[in-house]
This record gives C-alpha cells, sequence and structure tokens, in this order.
C-alpha cells in the first residue's frame, strides 16, 4: 500500500513535470507554446506588419534585409550586411553570403529583386507596402551578393524601410498571397491549421542554431484565460494580456509597445482654432488620476513619437494639470470673440484600448469643470476612421478624435508627416514653417534627421498645440519560468524565437 | 411522406436563396473592408487599389449579379483574410460546432428527461425544488462567466482538466458541460411542467387503478405522451447550437463556425459570412425537417400529408 502511494505521488510529480516544462520537440532543441490573442488570419509574408501575422513570420520563418534595433531605431545589419547612398535616389545593398531559403533556393540579388517585385506587382494586396507610401522602387542586381534598388524620390531611411519587407524564396507564387511561406529564417512551417501553426527549427540555416527546436502556436481571445495556460503549463509564452491578468511579478512583465494614445484635435474648426483654447484643452486634463487608468507603468506623453524611435524630442515636457490657467485661457479666447460655449464633439472608437471608453468620460467631465461644452460620442471604427482620414465629413462640427498611433519602424517620418503635413492623411492644420520643417526633416540624414524631426515636434507642441498626446502605452507579457526572454518595443510585431532562452 | 419532403425541401431551398441575398446587401450595408483590412495609414491608391481587385468599386448589382454567376458555378468567394476559399473555411468549422452541439443537446435532454421526470412525480418535494433550483440557475447563469469560473477551478486549481483547445477527451469536458446547462435548465422546467401535466390525466389514473408500476407509469405512459412540447423546446434550444456557441467557442478556442461568422462579419470577410450564412441556413433547415419527422414518429396521429 505504501509503495503504491509512493509510485502515485512520483507519477504525479512525473505528470505536472511534463505538463509544466516544455517537451522535447523531434529533431532536437526545445518545443514550446506560445499563446496568442488571435488567430493569424493568414501567412503572407507581404502581411507581416499585421500583429497576428507578424508575431508567428516576422524574423522565425522570414527575414527583412534590415532590422530595427528596438533601443535606438537604427536600421542594423540582417539578410544585407551592410549598405550604402550611391546618389540622392539609389542605395546599394550587399548581401549576405551562404544563405539558403527553406526550399534550398539561394538567397541572392536575384531574390530580392523577385521579393520586391511581388510586393509591388499589385497581383494582391500587400499591407507591408503602407508602409512605403507613394515610394517606386526599382530593383537592380548589380552582381550575385549586391542590389541597387532606385526610388523616384530621394529616400533616406530607405533601409529602415526595408525592414519590413521579407525576403521570400523565388518559387512563391506572384499571383496570389500564400499561406505556405518559404523564407531564410531560422524556423520553417510545418502546419498551419484551424487550431494551431507548427514551426520547426530550420536545420540549415545561416545563424546560430537556436536553443528552440519546435514551436506551436495556438490562440484564445481571453485574456485571463490566456494567463492561465502559461500558469497550468499548457503554454510557456503570451504576448498580451491585460493589466488586471499581470498579476505575478516572476512570469509577467511590461513593456513599451510603441503605441501612443492621443486625442487629435480639429484645427479647422472653431473654437478649436484658437491655440488658446487648444492650450486649455491639454491643462485641464489631471494626467495623473488619468494614468491610474492605464496601469502603474504606462509613461505620460508629450509627442507622437515614442523614445526609441529616431526624432523623439526628449526634452519636450508634458503638459501638466493646471485647470486654473486652462479657465483663464478660455476666459481670454471669450473675451476676444472666440466661440468657446459652442458644442464640441469627443469622438471615440469603442474598444481602441482597454479602459478607453472611461477615459473619454473622465477627460469630457474635466473639460467641463473649466468651462467647456463636450459631447462625448462612441463609434465602432467603421465610423470612427470617416473622422481620422481625408477627406473629413463636411458636416462634422468642432470634434476631438480619440485615437491611437503605433510606430515601432525605427523612424519619425512614419508619423509625422501623417498627422502634421499640410497633405498628411490625418492632418487637421496647415502651416507653412511645419510644412518645409517637414520636407527638409525626410530629406536629410543622420543627426541632422534627427534634430528636424525633434525641431517640428517641439513646434507642433509648444507654439500650435496640435494635439493632446496622452500616453505612451504599455504591454504585459507573461513569460513560463522555464524561459529566458523579455520582451521589448518590437513584441507587438515580432516574437523572435530564436532570441528565446532555456532556463538552465 | 416523400412528397412532403419534396415540399418542405422546395420552400427550404426558396428560403436560402432569399437569405442569401438580404446577406448579401446586409454585408454591403456595413461598409468598404478596406479600412479594416489595410493598415490605417494605408495611402487612398492602395485602398482604390484594393477595392478594385476584389471587385468593390463596382456598382452593387454589377456586383450582385456577378456573385449570382459564381453561386451558379459553386464558388462562393475567396475569403480576403484566409487567401483561401470561403465554403472551405466555413466546411472546416462547422462539424466542429455540429459535434458540440449535438452532443450537448443529447446529454442535456437526456438529463432532463430523467430529472423533469422525477421532479414532476412528487412535486413540491425536497427533490422537486432542488431540481428546480438547478435547473433556473441553468438557465439564467452567463454562459460566460461559466465557462470563466470552470476554468480556474478544474484547470488552474484542481489541475484536473486543460484550459482549452481541442485534441483530447478531456477537451471535451468543460466546453460540453457550460453548453449543455442552459439547455439542460429549460430542458427540465419543460418536462417537468407537462409531466406534472400528464401525471394527473385520466389514463395515467386508469394505469395506476390497474397496478402498474410508478416507474412504468412515469416513463413508459406519461413520458411519451409529454414529449411533443419538449422536442419542440429542445429543437428551438439546438437550432441556437448549431448556429454557432458563440461564448463557449471563443473562451475554450474551439474552432467552431459561430466564432468564424463572428469575426467575420466584423473583419466585413464578406465571403465567409455568406459562406457561414449559408451552411447553417442549410443545416437548420435539416434540422427543421428533422424534427417535424420526429413528431410523426411520436404521435400516430400526427401524418403529413402533400395537399
Amino acid at each position: 500500500m505504501r509503495n503504491n502511494g509512493a509510485f502515485s505521488t512520483i507519477a504525479l510529480a512525473a505528470l505536472l513535470a511534463s505538463t509544466a516544462l516544455p517537451a522535447l520537440a523531434q529533431g532536437g532543441g526545445k518545443a514550446i507554446t506560445i499563446v496568442l490573442p488571435e488567430q493569424p488570419s493568414n501567412l503572407e509574408p507581404c502581411g507581416s506588419i499585421l500583429t497576428d501575422v507578424g508575431q508567428v513570420l516576422s524574423q522565425n520563418i522570414t527575414e527583412p534585409l534590415t532590422v530595427i534595433n528596438p533601443k535606438d531605431g537604427t536600421p542594423q545589419p540582417k539578410l544585407a550586411t551592410k549598405w550604402e547612398r550611391v546618389n540622392d535616389t539609389t542605395w546599394r545593398f550587399h548581401l549576405r553570403d551562404g544563405v539558403k531559403f527553406q526550399d534550398g533556393k539561394e538567397f541572392n540579388a536575384e531574390a530580392v529583386a523577385f521579393t520586391l517585385k511581388r510586393m509591388t506587382g499589385g497581383a494582391f494586396t500587400c499591407n507591408n507596402l503602407a508602409k512605403f507610401g507613394s515610394a517606386k522602387l526599382t530593383v537592380t542586381p548589380v552582381d550575385r551578393l549586391t542590389v541597387d534598388i532606385k526610388t523616384e524620390k530621394p529616400e533616406p531611411i530607405l533601409p529602415a524601410l526595408l525592414s519590413v519587407a521579407m525576403m521570400v524564396s523565388p518559387a512563391t507564387p506572384t499571383d496570389k498571397a500564400v499561406n505556405d511561406p518559404v523564407g531564410t529564417g531560422p524556423y520553417k512551417l510545418n502546419t498551419f491549421t484551424p487550431q494551431t501553426v507548427v514551426l520547426d527549427r530550420f536545420d540549415g540555416y545561416w545563424g546560430k542554431t537556436p536553443e528552440i527546436g519546435k514551436a506551436t502556436y495556438v490562440w484564445r481571445g481571453e485574456s485571463s484565460l490566456r494567463a492561465a495556460m502559461v500558469q497550468t503549463g499548457e503554454a510557456q509564452l503570451t504576448p498580451a494580456i491585460a493589466i488586471q491578468d499581470a498579476t505575478n511579478p516572476e512570469t509577467d512583465f511590461s513593456y513599451l509597445n510603441s503605441e501612443t494614445t492621443a486625442i487629435r484635435i480639429d484645427t479647422e474648426q472653431p473654437p478649436l482654432n484658437d491655440v488658446r483654447v487648444r492650450k486649455a484643452l491639454n491643462l485641464a486634463i489631471d494626467w495623473q488620476g488619468m494614468a491610474e487608468l492605464f496601469g502603474a507603468d504606462v509613461l505620460r506623453a508629450s509627442q507622437m513619437v515614442v523614445p526609441g524611435i529616431n526624432g523623439h524630442n526628449p526634452d519636450l515636457k508634458p503638459w501638466g494639470y493646471d485647470p486654473d490657467q486652462a479657465a483663464k485661457l478660455l476666459a481670454e479666447a471669450k473675451a476676444d470673440g472666440v466661440p468657446v460655449g459652442t458644442a464640441i464633439k469627443l469622438i471615440g472608437r469603442n474598444g481602441i484600448y482597454p479602459n478607453g471608453n472611461e477615459a473619454l468620460e473622465a477627460m469630457m467631465t474635466m473639460w467641463e469643470a473649466v468651462g467647456f461644452d463636450i459631447d462625448l460620442q462612441m463609434l465602432d471604427v467603421a465610423d470612427w476612421t470617416r473622422y481620422l482620414q481625408k477627406p473629413f465629413p463636411q458636416e462634422r462640427g468642432p470634434n476631438l478624435l480619440q485615437i491611437m498611433h503605433d510606430n515601432n519602424k525605427g523612424d519619425a517620418a512614419f508619423t509625422v508627416p501623417i498627422f502634421y503635413q499640410s497633405s498628411g492623411q490625418y492632418a487637421t492644420f496647415s502651416d507653412p514653417k511645419v510644412d518645409t520643417l517637414i520636407g527638409e526633416a525626410l530629406n536629410a540624414t543622420d543627426t541632422a534627421r534627427t534634430k528636424a524631426f525633434q525641431e517640428i515636434l517641439a513646434e507642433v507642441h509648444d507654439r500650435i498645440a496640435v494635439d493632446i498626446p496622452m500616453f505612451h502605452m504599455i504591454g504585459y507579457t507573461r513569460v513560463g519560468k522555464e524561459l529566458d526572454w523579455r520582451p521589448n518595443l518590437t513584441t507587438n510585431s515580432e516574437i523572435p524565437l530564436a532570441e528565446i532562452r532555456l532556463r538552465k | 411522406m416523400f412528397g412532403y419532403l419534396g415540399k418542405r425541401a422546395l420552400h427550404s431551398v426558396v428560403s436560402v436563396l432569399g437569405l442569401l441575398v438580404l446577406v448579401f446587401f446586409l454585408t454591403r450595408l456595413t461598409g468598404d473592408p478596406s479600412y479594416l483590412f489595410l493598415p490605417l495609414d494605408a495611402t487612398p491608391q492602395a485602398r482604390e487599389a484594393f477595392s478594385t481587385l476584389h471587385g468593390f468599386d463596382q456598382p452593387l448589382h454589377i456586383q450582385f449579379f456577378n456573385y449570382l454567376g459564381d453561386l451558379l458555378h459553386l464558388d462562393f468567394g475567396e475569403s480576403l483574410r484566409q487567401n483561401r476559399s470561403a465554403m472551405e473555411v466555413a466546411l472546416e468549422a462547422f462539424p466542429q460546432t455540429l459535434k458540440l452541439a449535438v452532443l450537448a443537446i443529447f446529454l442535456a435532454g437526456a438529463l432532463a428527461l430523467v430529472v423533469g421526470s422525477l421532479a414532476a412525480a412528487k412535486p413540491g418535494s425536497l427533490f422537486d425544488r432542488f431540481a428546480s433550483l438547478v435547473s433556473l440557475a441553468g438557465a439564467s447563469a452567463p454562459d460566460f462567466w461559466i465557462a470563466i469560473v470552470g476554468i480556474l477551478v478544474f484547470a488552474v486549481s484542481l489541475d484536473l482538466l486543460p484550459t482549452s483547445g481541442t485534441g483530447s477527451a478531456a477537451h471535451w469536458i468543460m466546453p460540453i458541460g457550460v453548453l449543455m446547462l442552459r439547455p439542460f435548465g429549460l430542458l427540465v422546467q419543460v418536462v417537468r411542467g407537462t409531466m406534472i401535466g400528464a401525471l394527473s390525466s385520466p389514463y395515467v389514473k386508469t394505469a395506476r387503478a390497474k397496478g402498474v408500476r410508478r416507474q412504468k407509469i412515469i416513463f413508459s405512459h406519461a413520458l411519451r405522451n409529454s414529449l411533443l412540447p419538449v422536442i419542440t423546446v429542445a429543437g428551438d434550444l439546438a437550432t441556437s447550437l448549431v448556429n454557432g456557441a458563440v461564448v463557449v467557442e471563443s473562451v475554450f478556442g474551439w474552432p467552431g463556425i459561430g466564432k468564424l461568422m463572428i469575426d467575420a462579419i466584423i473583419q466585413r470577410d464578406f465571403a465567409v459570412v455568406q459562406s457561414t450564412v449559408l451552411v447553417t441556413a442549410c443545416a437548420i433547415f435539416i434540422l427543421n425537417i428533422a424534427i417535424d419527422l420526429l413528431y410523426a414518429v411520436l404521435d400516430p396521429r400526427i401524418r403529413y400529408q402533400t395537399s
């Protein structure tokens, strides 16, 4: 009887250990399970900027020529070892030698040309092209491992832009999107079903052999369920859990996730066309109180570009909480005939981020306390998008729009022109000085570029007070105790399995 | 009988076609899918190219005629998001929901027949009160909450069951348990109510007077006569389950058609919405015909005629 009891205890311990630790994968290396918040809609490398696709594909199955350093936003070598600017419109990239695609084909200049032609061919929708804006690329192989990429207009950040161009095997169909990508990454696709994606380590990888031998991706919508799966050992990592589920400091890690929340002011509409009114809107909010809605680690924002992105201005101070000053500015504007009593629409988007509705209700109360007349309207994404992008609805009236912007692509050029240039898709104002500065910044390089963007951000914050930056947002991940890995600025778009280590 | 079936099938085909037309126009009313499919910072040119590529730039009536033409060739379109046949996506998900729904409704029905009958045998007894309490709680408890609590108790605290997913027999226990709770609660109430009426009928009194055993009176005489309203309610509940057990599928990561349909509506993946509606509509029509036939089997007085 005692022996049976001991046997049961050992068996139970073995069972628990087997569920809590990653299993051994076929072909060596440990097998882990990653639970994602949503099902990857497809596995097309041209859609890797989408979170659900990128977190599986990027740096795992497919690799770009360059990657962005999350600490300073600079492009770093990946499949390109170095690059130089031949002239204003041409960049030359030198490619890594000895790289093979997972189907055995060689990675070379022709493969780069093939990938970029496939991306821009128009036979299917390539989401990653959104990062290139209107840039048109002409790719010319110079020799086996050298390629020239020419743009119609000068493109000083082409190496950064190419971080979203995932190189695919020349055997990939060009006329349709695919669900069986073949790249040069350290993992190859095993299966993609409605329940899982399974990646196996690619033995022919050019780089260091990763510790993880196999990764199985599953998806669950509920944050508490994802957290529970890591807790019980059913999964070893989940990249996004809600703040209320991040309760274990040993496994739950916060990270600056490259998203910035803000309220965009429609500066064309009175009374919002008066700078005093816009400053009053910024000063009327108790930002410390607001931060409690988003978690202790959230970072108060002074601009739409997060720290770590080229062009972020560290000297810009966020607006403080000064309701008396806000009321005084409003009174001054009113005395000068500005219709400050006009009802202003505060337009929110349902589910834009956790506690988004509560944040708007709190802000509405604070604005009304200093004398604004605010009318809160919550819209779904389709209706909300009409207000976000040009052409704006004619009948919109004075409005404030709840927004969240994501830029983890290394450069303020992915933010500043769309928000602050007269022709920008989200821009609600036109300022000749800012337009000139943006034109100069987009053509500048190195330190001059950084300074130019910093100057623009200072200009729109201090002089124009064009918007109401709220917070640089924080994400939470749960990482099993057996894994040594920490999230960073790029985690929303990629989870490189090769960077995951096992604790000894 | 075959004439009746043919007539019902014809009515069903007309209804399905009407439904598809309705769904086609309703989905188009939800707006331009490019706003959800493309990144927010996509250029207007990219949106235009997307619309042209997928035919959304065509006038609505042209889109509709193209859709009808494709239907005649059994081409249900391609999922915008999944890059594959929308019908393939729907048919992959439907069996997962069907299996879950069939098991849940049969288990709930069988349990409810026993519990409801026993409760009706002695109205007002301790068992009756307990059965009523449990069934009312089951019928009214939100399944989302039950599912989460179930995961916390049975998967996290007790480590007896997997939290979610598919694969082993253990993966079925919590989804079915949660899914059958509401049908069980409602059916117990229906069985109890109809059985109380049946047990006070003259034929039951006669059977008692003739000395027939109590169990035989309850389960053989009264229960069979009480089944018609139970079948009606169970059929209605089965229809809603086949239509998609959205909450259970979402919480337990079950790859069924309910969650697929909701996701497709939210994402404006029109071809998938149309395909999932078509598949579930066909299933529901078949289910309704089966229920009609079951009536005739249970009650010899019911006969279907074509005229």
